[in-house]
């Protein structure tokens, strides 16, 4: 009873005198062990200019319309946009980091995540108009730099929200997760967009106003990080393949691994950025797999079903298990970052992911394909192929967001006893906004 | 030992609760660093585990429990021990809830610092922790503990206020005001047990056999228990502040109102002279600068003394309660105070608290001494119907939003830096208005063992 009260709280503060010396006894227990950090002072006038600003969301089809015909002037334009973009996202998300207690900040993870994020503000904001070509590398070189420091923000941050549960409840935990993460995508992806358009430009086969060649080559496909034809099938075959590796090297070669059946429209293709789709169909099967070994046993397991289905605007993609269904006391906690029963066991596994960067050849040294053109590091890349043993609880509530980002959808229906079926909705055309936090709604927050 | 007894030898005038130390005169300021007071590492976990414990609700019968001054030994120790007992948890809780308020608020520098006063006053106490004191000499340390702990917090609300004033950005009105409410209301009862324990030490036998023979007997013929006047004149109470109120007064605006005092001027009660002084400095404040605003400074302020009778039994009605007092609403504005020492508890504990803020006199317990109710009375022109509720707010004032900037900005020129050290101090500030906290503040100083304040427009 008395979780579920914490649940409605915001803050300690609002509870009465006498429940709040409880709170404070279950954090003493709890905190014991943990290290007060304390963020240096800033003057909060310049983060106060930058918050003031509106963010300009923008589009898949936008992006890969800004990206068709690249010339000079357009990639100075592109730069420019992210220049602005940048620092006023990020200054938001500080605001709203800077709104928790005090108690909450001052935790080591968030502490560390907040350091990194003021860091990139102080460095992005200083950035003068890019001018040139010159301008524009030096600018590259700085993106690239902090896309690099901040590849460990998703499981610092995952580990900070399960620590300060008893500072702030699961329900506002659960929000600044889920802004944090959703302004992150869209930041890395405008970056990482321009990156690639900037490497496009360069490239020695780029000729600005030459006629398209006889023969398509797969980098047509591409305009920047997204490409136009993401096969549908393709991927998921792909992530099959990859999850079906990682499972047999971790569960031994004598258990048998599911097959991953497709069924459906199977030459479906829409417009998408490859890494997310493949994090979150990969994800999904990686669950479904588990579900179905850790239940059955190394008997003949049944298949694990893939239904493609292409809607005028949408594509659908199913995703049938035999495994068993959720368990009742897991269920509750199934989108949330603060788990409920599995919190200390899923701290301890995120304390042991690697830094990101570091595991992406260790893990897979032949994997990455399109992530080939990615030159820096990619945060998702290295959690797809972390070991099945390595229980985030992440999986889902993140894969939601990334669905959620371009205006898609992400739900799961479990039967229980029997399997799960994963619902995922993407949106064809590419001309929804970046579902993002605005300065109205987080205001309201 | 010599300059702790000098600093209190007006223990009977005790200390005014918010004062700038610098602006006592010389004998009454407290030692500051005549010996190092011995701190301890204070630890997240030590912070923890005494706010996990539930808070002691304070009484004046717990300031009274060891006995008339001039105290034995034994009687001594244990209301050091007693004091040792709650104030570590109290501390641990003030820094549990400051640390609830979001990291911008508690990063401004002014609040930052007050977090900071609180840690120091816990390491200060740690070192005591889990022991019992048994001497006289630990007895000392402790008290020079309590005096440290006194003087670093003297000047909290200030810079509270400061703090508040410049984060107003980032936190909501009502937020603060909830947080200062308790805040407030909870500091109260720290600094009370504190100067309680300093003032018993200084009259205490042990302490005052070296000392000459007049102070002895002064001591013995003495109405005071530690802070606790028993033979309080409120007449005396009223003139004292009328004359410090005056005296800014005359210094802001070249006159000052009279005040006339009816009823029963030669009535007294038991009670803690320092917290009436402050809400009927803050009151006075409020009507000398309306009546003189209002340009009525010919007429005199009236004021009212009435003893309550002694209640029959428990719970019976109460004498006066703000709907009986008469109302003019074009000209008069009164304003009345009820004090009833009950031995009621302090409502900063997880006791629950007395009703909002023109909530009448709280039913008298069984072993009342009498009360009485002060009744002010200005004709400075009345409470404008849309200020009327945010009255009782932190930080609302009817001072523009240039003072704030003035306020805010630091410098704040010439004038108030004068002010400040000419007026002697009349509660926080110094200045007839500006900061906002007057009225919330002395309702809960007023509320504090259950007593009320009441606004008639």
């Amino acid at each position: 009873m008395r979780v579920s009260a914490r649940n409605l709280l915001k803050n300690t503060l609002d509870l009465p005198p006498s429940l709040r010396t409880q709170a404070y006894a279950t954090a003493a227990n709890t905190s014991a062990a943990q290290p007060c950090t304390v963020p240096p002072w800033r003057p909060s006038n310049v983060l106060d200019d930058w918050v003031a600003r509106d963010v300009r969301p923008i589009s898949l089809r936008q992006l890969t319309f800004f990206g068709r015909t690249l010339t000079e002037p357009r990639l100075l334009e592109s730069a420019n946009y992210v220049r602005l973009e940048l620092p006023t996202r990020i200054a938001h998300r500080l605001r709203n980091m800077q709104t928790l207690p005090y108690t909450a900040l001052t935790n080591e993870h968030i502490s560390h995540v907040y350091e990194l994020y003021y860091g990139a503000f102080e460095r992005f904001r200083k950035v003068s108009e890019v001018r040139n070509l010159d301008d524009n590398d030096r600018y590259c070189a700085v993106l690239k730099q902090t896309l690099n420091e901040h590849l460990s923000v998703i499981p610092r941050l995952a580990m900070g929200v399960l620590e300060i549960q008893d500072t702030i409840g699961p329900d506002q935990s659960d929000l600044l997760m889920k802004t944090l993460l959703r302004s992150r995508i869209s930041r890395r992806v405008i970056a990482e967009q321009h990156l690639a358009l900037t490497e496009t430009f360069h490239s020695p086969w780029h000729f600005p106003n030459a006629k398209k060649p006889a023969t398509l080559t797969p980098e047509d496909d591409f305009v920047g990080e997204i490409l136009l034809k993401c096969n549908a099938k393709e991927i998921i075959e792909k992530c099959a393949a990859t999850a079906t590796q990682l499972a047999s090297k971790a569960y031994g070669s004598e258990v048998a691994i599911p097959k991953i059946v497709l069924q459906g429209h199977l030459d479906t293709t829409f417009p998408y950025i490859p890494s997310h789709i493949e994090y979150i169909i990969g994800e999904l099967l990686r669950n479904s797999i588990q579900a179905v070994i850790e239940q059955k046993g190394s008997s003949e397991p049944p298949p694990i079903e893939v239904l493609i289905c292409e809607a005028a605007q949408h594509v659908i993609i199913r995703i049938s298990d035999q495994g068993g269904g959720i368990e009742r006391d897991v269920l509750p906690y199934l989108w949330s970052f603060a788990k409920g029963p599995r919190r200390y066991r899923r701290l301890e596994n995120l304390a042991t992911v690697p830094r990101l960067k570091a595991t992406m050849q260790e893990l897979e040294p032949g994997a990455a394909s399109h992530s080939d053109k990615v030159k820096h590091g990619s945060s998702l890349s290295s959690l797809s192929s972390r070991p099945p043993e390595l229980r985030l609880g992440m999986g889902l509530p993140m894969s939601k967001i990334y669905a959620k980002y371009w205006a898609g959808s992400l739900e799961l229906h479990s039967l229980e006893g029997y399997g799960c079926d994963a619902f995922l909705q993407i949106s064809r055309l590419g001309n929804k906004n970046e579902v993002l936090t605005t300065r109205a709604s987080m205001d309201a927050v | 030992m010599l300059s702790l007894r000098t600093a209190a030898r007006h223990h009977g005038v005790a200390l005014r609760p918010d004062l700038p130390v610098h602006n006592l005169p010389l004998h009454r300021r407290l030692p500051s660093g005549t010996r190092p007071i011995q701190t301890a590492t204070v630890k997240d976990a030590d912070i923890a585990r005494l706010a996990a414990k539930p808070l002691h609700p304070l009484t004046l019968a717990d300031l009274c429990k060891n006995g008339r001054p001039p105290l034995s030994k034994q009687s001594l120790l244990s209301n050091a021990n007693f004091t040792l007992s709650i104030l570590p948890s109290r501390l641990a809780h003030r820094i549990q809830s400051l640390r609830s308020l979001p990291y911008i608020v508690v990063a401004n520098p002014n609040v930052n610092k007050i977090h900071n006063n609180y840690v120091h006053s816990l390491s200060t106490l740690l070192p005591y922790a889990e022991r019992k004191i048994e001497t006289l000499e630990e007895e000392i340390k402790f008290t020079e503990a309590m005096a440290d702990l006194v003087q670093t917090h003297s000047n909290t609300i200030a810079i509270l206020a400061k703090g508040f004033l410049e984060a107003r950005k980032y936190i909501s009105k009502d937020e603060v005001t909830k947080f200062l409410d308790e805040h407030l209301r909870a500091r109260i009862g720290t600094r009370l047990i504190a100067e309680q324990h300093i003032a018993l030490h200084m009259s205490s036998k042990p302490h005052n056999d070296l000392s000459d023979q007049d102070q002895h007997k002064e001591d013995e013929d003495s109405s005071f228990i530690g802070v606790i006047d028993t033979e309080l004149k409120p007449a005396a109470l009223v003139r004292a502040c009328e004359n410090t109120v005056g005296e800014i007064c005359e210094l802001k605006y070249g006159v000052r109102p009279t005040v006339q005092i009816v009823g029963s001027p030669d009535a007294t009660i038991a009670h803690i002279p320092m917290h009436i002084e402050y809400v009927l400095t803050e009151l006075l404040k409020n009507s000398f600068r309306a009546t003189i605003e209002a340009g009525m400074e010919k007429e005199a302020i009236e004021i009212t003394i009435a003893p309550s009778p002694p209640p029959p039994e428990p719970a019976g009605k109460p004498s006066t309660s703000p709907e009986d007092l008469p109302i003019d609403p074009a000209t008069n504005t009164p304003a009345a105070i009820t004090t009833h020492d009950q031995g009621a508890v302090d409502a900063a504990s997880s006791s629950p608290k007395p009703t909002a803020s023109t909530s009448p006199n709280i039913r008298p317990l069984s072993h009342a001494t009498p009360g009485v109710t002060i009744r002010i009375r200005d004709r400075g022109g009345g409470i404008d119907p849309s200020n009327l509720a945010k009255l009782w707010e932190y930080g609302f004032t009817t001072f523009n939003e240039d003072e704030i900037h003035d306020k805010t900005s630091g410098s704040g020129g010439g004038g108030m830096a004068g002010l400040d050290m000419l007026s002697g101090g009349a509660g926080q500030g110094s200045e007839l208005a500006g900061l906002g906290y007057g009225l919330p503040l002395g309702r809960a100083y007023a509320e504090y063992f259950g007593e009320s304040v009441g606004v008639g427009d």
